[in-house]
């Protein structure tokens, strides 16, 4: 059994409960992680599984030219891009699947078969139809939302021409991707062709196999995620600021603990309004508890907490160690990031694990299935299961005290409204303060858990340095919630941690100096803000000439790699830790990590320190700065008549 | 409220009292502290509101750092 050399975490309230977990004999994603090394052929996207004629194992690192082909006659280039573009599709079809749901249920509510679900946020709703060419006049908000769920359900399905919102990127942006032919025609038959391309005997040329990744990945930040995004701002709310905590501490020893945990929020949404049904809480005060406590974990968790303030029980590698708690009494899950280990953990308590997706079982697991027509009844009967479980409880119960308080809902809108007014809402003063130097650029950090390195070490180290280094942060998933953990996502915390420059642009706006934007779909607002950046002017004409750098620094999901990809796409630099999949090719890794710059304007990087991938991002933006003629602070004279007078005789 | 008065000083100059920062002490307790966009009622004012915050993409007048001739 391989010893664990690393340290499992740096949040206390997480290492507590790992001790719990010991003493209770339950095993968890660190303990597997200690006794399951990585296998290192797999890791480096070396393996070629894609016929029965292997697994073939075949490396191309630089020295060992006559290495071996597959089977198949497949290079070592091949497998290793091939690979890598089937985690692309593997992201791009989660995120866009859960668009494409969004959608359906949007659709359904403006057509008024989906009782509970209204719209909220008409002005979104005119934004789209604005963009899309959608008659206003004086139609009602469900006219108009029956015509953008159609025009947006089609996106998914497209087969010529390129999806809608490819319009909102700069226009120099647009003009790159059509060049370079990577614009998408439709979001899922770009993933469609991903895997036919893979397939044995298909493209076997990496070049035009991570062009198709390429395209694909714009499909799901320009397509699918950013669908998500849109839609579920008008149905629940475009998020504005709104106080949160966030850590296992939020969990209360005294109220029934319905811990929601996933991506899509559709349920959930009609879960936080059913927790507080009078109905719901006398039945809880009946059971004994004082009430009932909702809190989150991974993305599900984001939306409810950017909308509503709901707290954070957690990120993804705190899932197991909210149950080993004891005091969670049911934990009712969507789609993604989903242990299966759950089910085994809760029978050590008494927790009831209920999933909800007809897309996600789990043996062992209790299946209220979610029904967009009867939301209401599947969210009473989950809280009325939580509630019912209170009385289960046994004694061994021991909640951490941890938990920090976070201000988040930093939408583009809401970015844009805070930085210019109602009036003359603007990107102004961002671009004027990184002019003038006081912010260096803007960093998006974002990403997951990865038990490969420390719990959170690697998200916060990176994000200390960097707004240390007066960079403005932005982030969304479980990277928010690392740096949450920390106190960075308060206002307080700028004078605390951020450079002198950046500290003091943070305190006359009133913002923190790490923005949270919400769910990993969220990851489209970024796109956004960094296209408002442009559009607004005086920092070049194209996100690849903004001093904006991106990173993962504790990734594992094929989201996360789609995520990368069309950040990389969309000409942002970003740099990737823990593991990079493409290592057993050398030419692979050095067209992602060099070659794309030149048809793309933004590159992959792999650093697993994160120190150095700050200072990485820190170069990258510093690179821009001075391509921007913005690198040295200039002094300022004020001309007299004579000095003018010379100037115009030159 | 209780007004903060501080003592600020300048080179050359007497001691004067200032208004200080004035605050009430504590964090927001109201879901709709933060909450802006109700301030925007009406439908009008909602695409106003759109064509001039969100101008570079719903303005006519409007491409910011793109303004071209010839659309890309």
């Amino acid at each position: 059994m391989a010893e664990r050399k690393i340290k499992k975490s740096v949040d206390k309230a997480s290492l507590d409960m790992m001790e719990k977990a010991a003493r209770d004999g339950v095993t968890t994603a660190f303990d597997r992680a200690g006794e399951m090394s990585q296998c290192a052929i797999g890791a480096a996207g070396s393996c070629c599984k894609n016929c029965g004629m292997g697994p073939c194992r075949v490396l191309g690192v630089k020295g060992e030219e006559e290495a071996a082909r597959g089977i198949c006659g497949a290079t070592a280039e091949t497998i290793a891009a091939r690979n890598f573009i089937r985690m692309v599709a593997g992201g791009a079809a989660a995120h866009s699947d859960h668009g494409r749901g969004v959608a359906e249920l949007f659709l359904a509510a403006a057509k008024g078969k989906a009782p509970g679900y209204t719209i909220r946020d008409e002005q979104k709703l005119l934004q789209l139809a604005l963009e899309w060419g959608v008659e206003i006049g004086e139609r009602s908000n469900q006219e108009i939302a029956v015509d953008i769920g159609e025009i947006a359900l089609a996106e998914f399905g497209k087969q010529e021409g390129e999806i809608r919102f490819l319009s909102r990127a700069p226009l120099k942006r647009q003009e790159l991707w059509r060049r370079e032919g990577v614009a998408p025609r439709g979001i899922d038959r770009e993933i469609v062709e991903i895997m036919h391309r893979t397939h044995i005997g298909v493209d076997q040329d990496y070049h035009s196999l991570l062009k198709q990744g390429v395209r694909a990945a714009i499909g799901d930040g320009w397509g699918g995620s950013m669908i998500a995004t849109e839609l579920q701002d008008i149905l629940f709310g475009t998020p504005a600021p709104v106080l949160g905590r966030v850590n296992l501490g939020v969990l209360k020893k005294d109220e029934v603990n319905l811990v929601i945990h996933g991506h899509e929020p559709l349920l959930s949404e009609v879960i936080v309004a059913v927790a507080q049904d009078p109905e719901m809480v006398s039945l809880a005060k009946a059971k004994g508890a004082k009430g009932i406590n909702l809190s989150g974990i991974c993305c599900t968790a984001n939306e409810i907490l950017m909308r509503h303030g709901v707290p954070l029980a957690g990120n993804f590698l705190q899932q197991e160690l909210a149950l080993v708690t004891g005091a969670v009494d049911a934990m009712v899950v969507d789609i993604q990031c989903i242990m299966q280990s759950l089910p085994d953990i809760a029978q050590c308590y008494h927790t009831k694990i209920i999933t909800t997706s007809p897309k996600a079982r789990i043996p062992g697991a209790l299946h209220i299935e979610f029904d967009e027509h009867n939301a209401l009844e599947g969210a009473k009967a989950i809280v009325r299961t939580a509630i019912e479980n209170f009385p289960n409880r046994g004694n061994n119960i021991d909640i951490p005290k941890e938990q920090t308080d976070m201000v988040v809902g930093f939408s583009h809108e809401t970015i844009n409204y805070l930085l210019g007014g109602l009036f003359r809402a603007s990107y102004r003063p961002l671009n004027d303060n990184i002019i003038n130097g006081r912010i260096r650029g803007v960093a998006g950090v974002v990403g997951c858990n990865n038990p490969r390195t420390t719990h959170d070490s690697d998200h916060t180290s990176m994000v200390k340095e960097l707004i240390k280094n007066d960079v403005l942060v932005i982030q969304t998933g479980c990277s928010a919630m690392a740096a949450a953990k920390l106190g960075l996502m308060t206002p307080e915390a700028a004078a605390k941690y951020a450079g002198e420059g950046l500290a003091s642009v943070c305190e006359t706006v009133g913002i923190p100096p790490v923005l949270h934007l919400g769910s990993c779909v969220d990851n489209s607002r970024i796109l956004m803000a960094a296209t408002a950046m442009v559009k607004d002017g005086g920092l070049g004409d194209d996100i690849s000439d903004l001093p904006v750098a991106g990173a993962a620094p504790e990734w594992m999901s094929e989201k996360a790699i789609s995520i990368g990809q069309y950040f990389v796409a969309s000409g942002v630099f970003t740099v990737f830790g823990v593991t990079w999949p493409t290592l057993g090719s050398d030419e692979v890794t050095k067209h992602l990590f060099t070659d794309f710059e030149a048809a793309y304007g933004g590159i992959w990087a792999f650093e697993p320190d994160p120190i150095k991938a700050a200072h990485l991002m820190i170069s990258h933006i510093d690179k821009k700065r001075k391509a921007l003629g913005i690198d040295k602070a200039r002094e300022r004279v004020l001309y007299d008549m004579e000095m003018r007078r010379e100037l115009e005789s030159v | 409220m209780d007004y903060e008065i501080e003592e600020k000083g300048a080179p050359n100059r007497e001691k004067v009292e200032v208004l200080g920062a004035t605050y009430e002490a504590g964090k927001p307790d109201g879901e709709d502290d933060g909450r802006w966009r109700h301030k925007l009622a009406s439908r009008d004012e909602k695409l106003r509101y759109l064509r001039s915050g969100e101008r570079y993409w719903y303005g006519k007048d409007w491409y910011g750092s793109e303004k071209r001739k010839n659309p890309a």
